[in-house]
């Protein structure tokens, strides 16, 4: 069984009157994505921020691979990396002097930045200025960075926030690429659909708590419903849709009369999103 | 052509953008009154009154009826006090009478008269003190004495070597140097805070002394190099290299401090410049009680950067020892611990 990588135990942190994060408990396992899914202002950056030894727990207690992290945080740093939300970057410098000057900063000694700039699709432009890229560009840096080290706990805090699709698809890609690897990773989204592709379980937080927290296929299979959505053309040669739920018991008659009695011009399954149950759960979207 | 009205909208609309961020109103405010209080701190008319302390164990009678105006004779307890004060600067002369003067006058013999000078004090200053003190005497005893007048320069004398303002100007050009650097040092380490980097910097194994010691070796670096080449090539470090070395030193160590609180309270370039400035005119005062003697009070000792531009002055023109700087050095020092340690500390929150 393996081992956990990241232990939260009761954490809790407030600022002022604000409950930013509420008595959370989580284990992550090492090799294991958890995808940490809510909307903003839900405490997800907090969380990364406290088990990143960026913020003290008001109460509760963090582990990183053993370690507790509000008494020897420094005896962990070197085997995280961390993609912050916000760009942070060197922007007068290179991508390669940024990358270097992290590198050196986590003693990696032999560090081949130009198979690294490839990896993230920025070979080539290494020696030009950060302050020259795009946002899709700096974001994939700012991964990079994070991985400079070869982490054995990698941190994402809304990696692909605002990119296009083909950045936000390369920087999903690193992600794979490093659980490959056999690194743990802590990846903050409030996309779903990403969540739902890279995850191995995700947790559902809403105003601080941890609302729900399983597999994809758990929470959906728990909180789901599925359906079957038909397009049906009528005697006057009109459209109309019918959905038939996958969990009656009268499914299978409900099926068998819309086939023998109805035109199908189309006809689908539908899975429940974690959207959905993100809405059912808390009563509220994402944005 | 001009459109006057969207002219006046985007002039209304930048000044109430100005005045919104309270930290560039606070700080407009803030020059200006400080600028007010420094102009009005300074001396606003020349005072042209001789002070000259003196000690006689038994004052004569026309030393205290000299009340005119453009002298001004304080008795002082000892003629240890007397050496001090004139040593200090706080008086022009100081006159030392004998224990047994009237006797001496009234047996018609020749009292003798011990002078005390700055180093700095022009010949002319000198010869007007000897005939004052000859016609005080004269008004004491109704006639023509003869007089044994012996002249002490406390401090090397510089007679026939007067200073040039351009040796005079030096020590103020290298703490302009040196203090310019808080600007840059500043806008570093505010930038490092607002464009996040710093927190990048600490989820690595680096811990934030290790940042703080970099940005101060940094700091201190780039101003001791600039202060150290600059005397090198005026001739600054001929007379005491070593002296001059470690006091250059502190004075860097002093601009990192003062950049580090600049920093706390800045959060762009344009309020690294308006902390900054303030804390630059402030610095550069003590330069001018070089340049222009007498024109600056005692409270300049209370600006941390008097004691840097004292050393200076005294270790490059008159070729100060450690015994006569120590003091200076002791106590420059000892505002550079407060000043990092207050930096560090403010920062540190700051950072957090």
């Amino acid at each position: 069984m393996p081992r956990n990588a990241i232990v939260a135990d009761e954490l809790t942190h407030w600022y002022g009157e604000l409950v930013a994060v509420d008595h959370i408990s989580f284990n992550v396992a090492e090799g294991e994505i958890l995808g940490f899914l809510g909307p903003n202002g839900a405490g997800k950056t907090t969380t990364i921020r406290m088990l990143t030894g960026q913020l003290k727990p008001k109460a509760g207690k963090a582990t990183l691979l053993g370690i507790d992290i509000s008494k020897n945080v420094d005896r962990v740093q070197g085997d995280i990396g961390v993609c912050f939300e916000e760009t942070n970057l060197y922007e007068q410098m290179s991508a390669t002097e940024n990358l270097r000057l992290f590198a050196r900063l986590f003693g990696m000694h032999r560090f081949d930045c130009d198979a690294l700039l490839e990896r993230v699709g920025l070979g080539g432009r290494g020696k030009d200025r950060v302050e020259t890229y795009s946002k899709g560009m700096k974001q994939r840096l700012m991964v990079a960075r994070s991985i400079v080290n070869r982490p054995r706990i990698l941190f994402l805090d809304e990696p692909t926030v605002g990119l296009d699709p083909t950045s936000a698809e390369s920087i999903r890609n690193i992600i794979l690429q490093e659980r490959e690897r056999g690194a743990t990773v802590f990846l903050t989204t409030h996309d779903m659909m990403e969540a739902d592709k890279l995850s191995d379980r995700v947790a559902f937080m809403n105003q601080g708590k941890i609302v729900a927290l399983d597999t994809p296929h758990n929470l959906k299979q728990q909180h789901g419903r599925r359906a079957l959505k038909a397009k049906i053309s009528t005697k006057s040669g009109k459209l109309e849709d019918r959905e038939i739920s996958l969990d009656a018991a009268e499914t299978p008659d409900a099926i068998h009369e819309l086939f023998s009695r109805e035109q199908v011009v189309t006809i689908h399954s539908e899975e429940a999103s974690l959207k959905d149950i993100f809405i059912k759960i808390t009563g509220r979207g994402l944005e | 052509m001009m459109n006057p009205h969207i002219i006046s909208v985007l002039v209304s609309k930048d000044l109430s953008l100005f005045f919104r961020n309270r930290f560039i109103a606070v700080i407009t405010v803030l020059g200006i009154v400080a600028y007010l209080g420094m102009y009005f701190a300074m001396p606003g008319s020349v005072d042209e009154t001789l002070e000259i302390a003196f000690y006689a164990p038994v004052i004569p009678p026309v030393f205290d009826q000299m009340k005119d105006s453009g002298l001004e004779l304080r008795a002082l307890e000892s003629e240890r006090a007397v050496k001090e004060a004139v040593k200090k600067g706080e008086y022009l002369s100081g006159i030392v009478l004998p224990t047994e003067l009237m006797q001496t006058l009234l047996a018609g013999q020749k009292p003798t008269i011990n002078l005390y000078f700055g180093p700095d004090v022009p010949v002319e200053s000198k010869e007007a003190v000897e005939a004052l003190v000859t016609e005080l005497l004269y008004l004491q005893s109704g006639e023509q004495v003869a007089l044994s007048i012996t002249e002490h320069i406390l401090g090397p004398d510089l007679v026939g070597k007067q200073i040039s303002l351009r040796d005079r100007i030096r020590p103020m050009f290298v703490v302009f140097l040196v203090m310019f650097e808080t600007f840059g040092l500043a806008n570093l380490i505010t930038e490092e805070i607002e464009r996040g980097t710093i927190r990048a910097l600490l989820v690595t194994p680096m811990s934030i002394k290790d940042l703080f010691v970099a940005k101060g070796i940094t700091g201190i670096c780039l101003a001791l190099s600039q202060g150290v080449l600059f005397m090198a090539i005026v001739g600054g470090m001929n007379a005491r290299p070593l002296v001059m070395l470690v006091a250059l030193f502190l004075g860097a160590v002093l601009a990192t401090g003062v950049s580090f609180i600049v920093a706390t309270m800045a959060r762009d370039f344009m309020s690294v410049l308006g902390w900054g400035v303030i804390a630059f005119i402030i610095l550069i005062i003590p330069s001018m009680s070089v340049l222009f003697p007498g024109t600056v009070s005692g409270w300049v000792r209370a600006i941390p950067s008097y004691y840097l531009i004292e050393t200076v002055h005294q270790a490059t023109n008159f070729r100060a020892s450690w015994d006569q700087v120590g003091s200076n050095l002791l106590t420059l020092l000892g505002i550079d611990l407060v000043l990092i340690w207050v930096g560090i500390a403010a920062l540190r929150r700051k950072a957090r």
